[in-house]
């Protein structure tokens, strides 16, 4: 357990740095990103996503270390988290719902969209919708999973 | 060698008699999945037969019961 104790306070410090870095980029992409978008008269369709993206994440990362620290000094609920992350059966719900590999391949989804929405739109938002959609069908195939097992 | 009559709990896929040992022994879902290392909705899938449980998990749940895995899971529907 004192293992996992220490992956969790990894976790704390990974998740410190994607608030860290998603405020800062919030700060740039409202301040000068957004600037640059109206002189260049280019959609602010892509750089309003982009900021909206950078704080979910950050609001995600803020959520994460609260929930992490208040975790960690507790004994019992640490167990539990353990229990929960190496679960047979929800190992076994999402390796059949697709999971990472979904996942992965729409966060890169997401990330192509943003780079080539600067230069167009309509393969932005197809990108956009395919990993959403993706990730849509993932979910009900867990949940549908959960269900069954 | 003292033969023992065990009544199993029917679900759709393995029955087992994780139920009633529990309530034999007062201790809840919970509680049994917090020392086998599992989850409470793992165990209550157990329970009804939705999930069939690993050969580790299966030897974690009867030794946590003090009894052979034969004693908790019945196999006697599956075919070899």
């Amino acid at each position: 357990m004192e293992q996992y104790k220490e992956k969790i306070k990894r976790r704390i410090m990974l998740f410190s740095v994607g608030v860290l870095g998603a405020a800062i980029l919030c700060i740039y992409d409202f301040f000068v990103m957004r600037n640059l978008e109206m002189e260049s008269m280019r959609p602010t369709m892509v750089v309003g996503f982009q900021f909206g993206l950078i704080l979910g994440i950050g609001m995600l990362s803020l959520i994460q270390v609260i929930k992490l620290s208040k975790i960690i000094k507790d004994d019992k609920k640490l167990k539990i988290l353990h229990n929960k992350e190496h679960d047979e059966r929800l190992i076994l719900i999402r390796s059949k719902s697709g999971m990472p590999m979904l996942l992965i391949t729409s966060v890169l989804m997401i990330i192509v969209a943003i780079v080539y929405g600067h230069f167009n739109t309509t393969v932005f938002i197809t990108l956009v919708l395919a990993a959403m959609i993706q990730l849509l069908i993932g979910l009900i195939v867990k949940l549908y999973c959960m269900k069954t097992m | 060698m003292q033969s023992k009559l065990y009544i199993f709990a029917v679900g759709d896929k393995m029955k087992t008699r994780i139920r009633e040992l529990r309530k034999e022994r007062k201790i809840s879902q919970e509680e049994l999945a917090l020392a086998v290392g599992t989850t409470r909705q793992t165990i209550t899938s157990i329970e009804c037969g939705k999930y069939t449980a690993s050969l580790v998990l299966a030897y974690k749940i009867s030794h946590y019961f003090g009894l052979t895995i034969e004693e908790v899971f019945d196999f006697s529907d599956i075919e070899i």
